[in-house]
């Protein structure tokens, strides 16, 4: 496993956003997460990250425990060197790219190689430029984020994720911010990558992708996993109501 | 008096005021962002007691902290405050400015979206790093126009010496206007305060420009 997430719990105040929440995620795995807005999603993928702490439950990353609860039943995470290991586990792709837009593009690929991981500059460019050249924006290198088209963007911020060369990575609604015609070019990267068996868990809303590429879909609603498993059979066959409601709105 | 050697006076009143102007941004810009880190703190008895000298610094005259910062020591403790003239100008301009500052900069840094830090810490920059190299390199783009305001402001605040009869341009214009019975000093004052305020707002002119790359 790469990573597990058992039993998770989270509260915004007296909310509870996720109730007993567990999925594990195999090496080479590509893992959809579907589910109308407030139904969690994005939250789970910002406790998996690290954004947010968890209320309850426990985390763990290649076999190796970043949070859980005590014997008092409190919440601990591992100290903040620990953590930083965990966080090189996982690169998360946000809805809103977040590039920073100081940085060329390049250097929006090699600052945190060079200053985080401390390798050198020679080897972050070499890993960035391949990356940009397999994103298809090799050209774009010099440019500043704000001269790229939120297509482009976003391939830049699936190359940034990539170059910290995380265990897995993980999209939250990475397609939601776009122009409809330039989904197609973002979605085309995902699916190269699980081609490549990188393991990944994407939070959308496209169902036709979700359906081509993953290897299983967890469909969520109010704070809870409603249904998981195979794609063509949570798209096809859905056991619950509550699935198929869910579904029969995008067949429209 | 000649025109010449009232300008030469003058001139060197403007060398004095450019001295209070140049020590107190030395010590206000850098202590303005340790006053605005210290409001964002954790311990809620920093941001309180941060928030206050804000309110007061921001909330008396200049003037007024001056004098307190010239006569006190003598007033409160007795101490001989010879030699405490100009340290005492150059600590109340540091010291209320820096206010001013450190609310401009609090203001940039929230004005950063929180997905630029979000993105920063997903990929394992420090706390530190965050700062100094995600958010504090876009407040200072942000926050330009409101310093150059600031930097303006404080030439022209620079007069404010004389209340501590600071031989600084503007009291030796009163000076030499009142023993010469002449309009003219004034005028010089005026034309020196301009040029300084010209050249600031060409430099600040050419620092936004160089941010320019990005949006």
């Amino acid at each position: 496993m790469i990573v597990e997430m058992k039993n998770i719990c989270k509260r915004f105040g007296s909310h509870e956003v996720l109730t007993d929440i567990s999925f594990g995620v195999d090496s080479g795995e590509v893992v959809s997460i579907i589910g109308p807005s407030g139904s969690g999603k994005s939250t789970l993928l910002r406790c998996a990250t690290f954004l947010e702490t968890i209320d309850g439950g426990e985390i763990w990353y290649m076999n190796e425990r970043a949070a859980g609860t005590d014997t008092s039943g409190r919440v601990e995470y591992v100290p903040q060197k620990d953590l930083h290991r965990f966080r090189s586990y996982c690169g998360l792709v946000f809805q809103q790219f977040n590039l920073f837009p100081h940085y060329s593009i390049l250097r929006n690929l090699t600052d945190a190689p060079i200053h985080v991981q401390h390798r050198s500059r020679e080897e972050a460019e070499d890993t960035a430029m391949d990356l940009l050249r397999k994103m298809g924006i090799a050209d774009k290198a010099k440019a500043y984020p704000y001269q790229l088209s939120g297509g482009q963007q976003q391939r830049v911020a699936i190359a940034r994720a990539l170059a910290m060369r995380p265990e897995i990575l993980f999209f939250d609604e990475p397609t939601s911010a776009l122009d409809p015609e330039l989904t197609g070019e973002v979605l085309k990267v995902i699916r190269q990558l699980a081609e490549e068996h990188m393991t990944m868990v994407v939070v959308t809303h496209e169902m036709p992708f979700a359906k081509a590429v993953s290897n299983r879909v967890i469909f969520m609603d109010g704070g809870v996993i409603v249904e998981q498993g195979d794609p063509y059979e949570v798209f096809e066959n859905p056991r619950e109501e509550r699935t198929k409601q869910f579904l029969r709105v995008f067949e429209r | 008096m000649t025109f010449q050697t009232m300008l030469a006076t003058m001139a060197v009143g403007m060398l004095r005021t450019f001295g209070v102007f140049v020590l107190t941004l030395l010590g206000s810009l850098p202590l303005g962002m340790v006053v605005a880190l210290l409001k964002k703190s954790r311990f809620a008895l920093v941001r309180a007691l941060v928030g206050a000298y804000i309110s007061i610094m921001r909330g008396t005259p200049l003037m007024l902290q001056l004098l307190v910062w010239y006569f006190g020591p003598y007033y409160l403790f007795g101490w001989s405050i010879s030699g405490w003239r100009f340290p005492a100008i150059v600590l109340g301009f540091v010291l209320n400015y820096a206010a001013y500052f450190a609310e401009i900069y609090r203001g940039g840094i929230e004005s950063i979206p929180v997905g630029q830090n979000e993105a920063a810490v997903v990929l394992g920059y420090s706390r530190t790093q965050t700062f100094m190299r995600i958010v504090l390199p876009q407040v200072v783009k942000r926050i330009m126009p409101s310093v150059t305001n600031e930097v303006i402001t404080l030439v022209k605040d620079t007069s404010l010496a004389f209340t501590l009869a600071y031989q600084e341009v503007f009291s030796l214009a009163k000076q030499i206007s009142a023993s010469q019975t002449s309009f003219m000093p004034f005028l010089i004052a005026g034309v020196f305060y301009f040029v300084a305020n010209y050249a600031v707002e060409f430099g600040m002119g050419l620092i936004e420009k160089v941010l320019d790359y990005y949006r």
